[in-house]
This record gives structure tokens, C-alpha cells and sequence, in this order.
């Protein structure tokens, strides 16, 4: 007798979701989302270039580049029917990156962003509650950049400053402080800023390790 | 605001040392760092935290919404490398500007060490909500400080001909040095 292909339901496309109502109307918080469930969306229009800001993610491929890498971490913020009005992307840093050097052990925030038609609904915080909201993250040290020239400082009516302040306020909720480096993306403006979050059973030895490499010393 | 201290660097002699604001606990250690600065250094000190007991007094009357010291200390044995004042004003005419001043132990110069301590002021002064910075350095004294913060974007304000004077007579200039903390994306 034939088996059956199993099933895949529209949860093991989005991974967890959460429901909630904003002023912009209902928004779904989607978890881990699958590829097959990004062929199907499509991006807001508050996402996209505009005259003095571009959105990191312009496209739904990039979407699936990060979710198709290994441990690559894709949530959406989806309003209905499945228009990407936000997302956080996470994966390993890149192999040319000065983290790689540490290994698996650092795991980078690559972007959260918000779509200017969507913004003052918390949504960049719903969606790093639902990505860090992972036991995966306890073995991890994770990291996010932040450089200036790609703040929508236009659109937030924010100078660099005020922004810089409120991406560490956003991100201090989920356990992130700010830690210095020499890393000459980051130290090329003030505003620039490197937070951690270090995961609870990442060893003193590592943490060490990674101090000096945020100052060029390579682990030996 | 100082939830993200002690902020840690690391020297390029590969010294882990940590920048934390001051606490009254570190007042024989910040002692021994101030009678380590040379004499003729001394001199140039405006508020004499070389004397133990002005020194004593400042520590118990800490007030960080008016002057925020921050040190640096090397980790391994808690010594005080460096010590930075950010001097705030609770008049509203200008309490959106902040003065700044550092001095690092002699035998811990070359290191950046004042170059770090300056640019986490910078950020410090940001996250304040502050707009201007503004340090004084004397010149022909504190060169290294006018070229760590001309690094950082500060720029040279004005020059007070002859402001100082030094432990032999001398004349020397203030040179004032600004930076500016609230960009828009227009100044990009």
C-alpha cells in the first residue's frame, strides 16, 4: 500500500505566529518562515528605496537566502493577505566577517525593519521577542551592528543620535548591551553602535575570546 | 544610562581594561593615580584632585546629573589608568552642552586609552539627549588629546591666546575644541 505524503500544514511554513491587533489593523507575528511560505508573499511598499533611505531587504529572495542558510532565522510581521510589513533576519556571520572567526559561537541580527506605512505599532520589538524567543540563543553570542547611514532618519524624523538611542533601548529589553570594538564599520561614525546579547551557558573562555577579537586579536 | 558599564577594551598590548563611572569606594586608587601624575602636569589640574582631601570631598558628594567621572581601570589588578570628567549644567540656558576633560596615566599613554574614553563620552553625551561637547585642551600640553579628538570629529572652536600659565611662568594657549552630537541625515 502507498503511504502518504505528510501533510504541511500553514504552521510548519511560518513556525510560531502571534496575532495582534495595531492601529494599522491586525498584523501575524510569523516565527521561522519556511521558503515555500515566501513565494507566496509579497513586501509593503513602505519597504523599498526611497530618495534618502533604502530598506536592507528589498526583495522576497533575500528572504530565502536567510532562510535557507543553516540555523538562518527569517520572522515576519505579515499583515493580511500576506504583505511583509516587517521581518528580522538572523543567520551566522559571513565567512569574510571578523566574528566567523569564533565559529558557530556568534550568531548576528542581521537587520530588523519596519515598513514606513507601518511604524509606531511595536512590531520591530514583537519581532525580536519572537526571534529571541529561543533556547537556541543560550549557546550563542548575539550580536547586532547598527550603522548609521542605514537609519531611516527621514522618515523617523530622528537625528542619528536619537535613533542610535532608541535602537538600544529596543534591544536592551531582550538582554542586548552595548560593547565597544575597533571594527572600522563601526568606528567610522559615534553613532555606530555593536550590542551583545551572551547566551547563559556561554563560557568565560569565549567571552574573552571574543573581547579581543572586537580589538583585532585573533583566538589562538 | 549606565546599565552598559563597565564597557571593556582591549589595549593593542593586549590589557583588558574597563571603563566604569566612578564610585567613592575607588578613592585610593584615583589617590594613587593623581600622585602618579608628573608635577608639572599637576599644575594644569583645575579642580586639585591631586589633594586627598578636596579629592575626598568630591567623591562624597558624587552627583552624576552633575559631573559624570568615568575611569578607566585595568582589569587584572584594578588600577586607575585614566579618569575623564563630563561636566554638566543644571542651568537651562545651556544645559544642552557638556565639558569634557581626561587625563591618562603617564605609563598608559600611546595606548588609545584617551581616544576610547573620549569617543564613550561622546556616546554617553548622545544618549543623554546633550547636542554639544565641548573640551579644552592646553597647548603644547595636551597635543595627543587635541589629535584624539580632532579623530573623533571634534572641531577647534577657538584659542584663548596666553589663557595659562605654567609652574614656571610660561604662557600657553586654551585651545576650545566642539563636536556636535545630534547629526540629521541632512549632515550626512
Amino acid at each position: 500500500m502507498k503511504s502518504e505524503a505528510p501533510l504541511i500544514t500553514y504552521q510548519d511554513l511560518v513556525g510560531p505566529t502571534d496575532r495582534i491587533e495595531t492601529h494599522c489593523g491586525p498584523i501575524t507575528i510569523c516565527g521561522s518562515c519556511q521558503p515555500a511560505f515566501l513565494r507566496n508573499s509579497k513586501l509593503d511598499a513602505g519597504l523599498g528605496h526611497f530618495s534618502h533611505y533604502s530598506s536592507i531587504i528589498q526583495k522576497l529572495e533575500a528572504f530565502e537566502t536567510y532562510a535557507s542558510q543553516k540555523d538562518g532565522k527569517v520572522t515576519l510581521a505579515i499583515a493580511d493577505p500576506n504583505v511583509v510589513v516587517g521581518y528580522c533576519v538572523g543567520s551566522y556571520p559571513d565567512p569574510t566577517d571578523r566574528w566567523a572567526a569564533l565559529g558557530d559561537l556568534m550568531y548576528e541580527l542581521a537587520a530588523v525593519e519596519v515598513s514606513r506605512n507601518y511604524r509606531g505599532c511595536k512590531l520591530g520589538e514583537k519581532l525580536l521577542a519572537m526571534t529571541m524567543n529561543d533556547d537556541f540563543f543560550e549557546d550563542k553570542i548575539a550580536y547586532m551592528c547598527g550603522y548609521s547611514w542605514h537609519w531611516d532618519l527621514e522618515g523617523k524624523e530622528l537625528s542619528a543620535a536619537q535613533y542610535r538611542s532608541m535602537m538600544k533601548q529596543l534591544y536592551s529589553k531582550f538582554g542586548f548591551r552595548e560593547v565597544y570594538t575597533n571594527e572600522p564599520n563601526i568606528t567610522l561614525r559615534a553613532e555606530n553602535i555593536m550590542m551583545i546579547r551572551v547566551g547563559s551557558r556561554v563560557l568565560a573562555e569565549d567571552q574573552m575570546k571574543f573581547r579581543h577579537l572586537r580589538f583585532g586579536m585573533k583566538p589562538k | 544610562m549606565f546599565k552598559d558599564y563597565p564597557k571593556a577594551i582591549v589595549t593593542k598590548d593586549g590589557e583588558s581594561v574597563l571603563l566604569r563611572p566612578v564610585k567613592p569606594e575607588d578613592e585610593k586608587a584615583l589617590n594613587e593615580f593623581f600622585s602618579e601624575i608628573p608635577d608639572d602636569e599637576q599644575w594644569f589640574l583645575r579642580e586639585k584632585l591631586d589633594d586627598p582631601e578636596v579629592l575626598h570631598d568630591c567623591l562624597q558628594k558624587l552627583n552624576y546629573r552633575r559631573t559624570l567621572p568615568i575611569v578607566a581601570v585595568r582589569e587584572k589588578d584594578g588600577k586607575i589608568i585614566a579618569n575623564l570628567r563630563l561636566h554638566l549644567s543644571m542651568a537651562r540656558c545651556i544645559e544642552h552642552v557638556a565639558h569634557l576633560r581626561v587625563m591618562v596615566h603617564p605609563d598608559f599613554r600611546s595606548l588609545k586609552i584617551g581616544s576610547w574614553m573620549i569617543l564613550d563620552c561622546v556616546k554617553t553625551a548622545m544618549d543623554m539627549g546633550l547636542e554639544k561637547l565641548f573640551a579644552e585642551f592646553i597647548a603644547g600640553v595636551e597635543d595627543a588629546a587635541i589629535g584624539a579628538a580632532l579623530k573623533l570629529d571634534f572641531r577647534h572652536e577657538g584659542v584663548l591666546k596666553d589663557y595659562i600659565k605654567d609652574k614656571h611662568g610660561g604662557y600657553r594657549d586654551l585651545i576650545i575644541m566642539s563636536r556636535d552630537l545630534q547629526s540629521k541625515w541632512s549632515d550626512f
